[in-house]
């Protein structure tokens, strides 16, 4: 098996940021643009929703979502059978082909979201992965050692919890739904879902509260 | 034998880079453009996955993600005839020369 995987030695760029030759790249896509517009085969316009549509998403929706979920029993359980409806009623349009589906941390299970192929990320909910999530490395370790993947991201996970690792793919987006802190009961819904980074809903970090009163 | 994409558990993986680069306007017209053609039904998700496996994996490794992305959607905007190679050479060296 390890033989016949691709050795990632000698990796700089992670095969993520753009390379030495960006220019020419970005040359050709804008050409490409160029042509399939003045062929009708897209409008300015296509392009242009298309980038607003990404430009609307952010882990935001994600937390959103989390701190519904903590509030509200009724909706944690829709968005744990159908993600896509859940979404729908905050406000979310995730609609499309893509199906997704969200896991559950609990005391005794923790959940991290990879995709070891590519890239393949709830974009439809929370818009374009970060880095580190496309890269060579991180792609290869969550599946193999997804605790010291974690820890590069300060997340100690004990030997008494279980970590279930989730390989996405074209068709099946997974986010995750972390555990509410305690300390947190009088908070609103809106201060929860403020605990609630993006990292916390792929799984490398948990939200975290520590009730600090000053003055 | 498992393709050059197929990284899970590979060999030799180092630290976790956890930088983040600022998306360039060019990475998200590569973004748009690849998603519209989707939406169209002109190409699909599938298939912009086997361009982009199909890279040589020299290639693969030495571009950066949305170069990738280019790379595939150009290649099955010509597998499809919609557009020639030749025509985006052309219209790709006038606009790099406009820049100059």
């Amino acid at each position: 098996m390890s033989e016949a995987h691709h050795d990632l030695e000698g990796h700089d760029h992670e095969g993520v940021k753009p390379s030495a030759e960006a220019g020419r790249h970005a040359a050709r896509i804008r050409a490409i643009e160029v042509l399939l517009v003045e062929k009708g085969v897209l409008t300015e316009e296509d392009v242009r929703r298309q980038i607003e549509y990404m430009e609307a998403r952010s882990p935001a929706n994600g937390a959103k979502l989390v701190a519904r979920a903590w509030v509200d029993p009724g909706f944690k359980a829709r968005l744990l059978s159908d993600t896509k409806a859940a979404a729908l009623e905050l406000g979310i349009d995730a609609s499309g082909p893509v199906e997704f589906v969200t896991v559950e941390n609990t005391p005794e299970v923790h959940n991290l979201i990879v995709c070891t192929l590519c890239s393949c990320y709830p974009r439809a909910i929370l818009g374009r992965p970060p880095d580190w999530y496309k890269s060579f490395n991180y792609r290869s370790r969550a599946v193999n050692e997804p605790r010291a993947a974690m820890r590069e991201f300060g997340l100690e996970m004990g030997d008494d919890v279980e970590v279930a690792v989730h390989d996405s793919s074209a068709d099946v987006r997974y986010l995750v739904l972390p555990m509410r802190p305690p300390g947190t009961e009088g908070m609103s819904e809106e201060e929860l879902a403020g605990l609630v980074t993006r990292d916390c809903l792929i799984g490398v970090s948990v939200p975290r509260f520590e009730a600090v009163r000053t003055g | 034998m498992t393709g050059v994409h197929d990284l899970g558990g590979s060999s030799g993986a180092g630290p976790i880079d956890k930088s983040q680069h600022e998306t360039e306007d060019w990475e998200r017209l590569a973004d748009a453009v690849t998603v519209a053609l989707d939406k169209k039904g002109l190409k699909t998700t599938d298939e912009h996955r086997r361009a982009i496996e199909s890279l040589d994996p020299e290639r693969y490794k030495k571009l950066g993600y949305y170069e990738r992305w280019i790379a595939a959607t150009e290649l099955l905007l010509v597998e499809k005839g919609i557009l020639t190679r030749e025509e985006i050479d052309e219209k790709a060296a006038e606009l790099e020369e406009n820049w100059r």
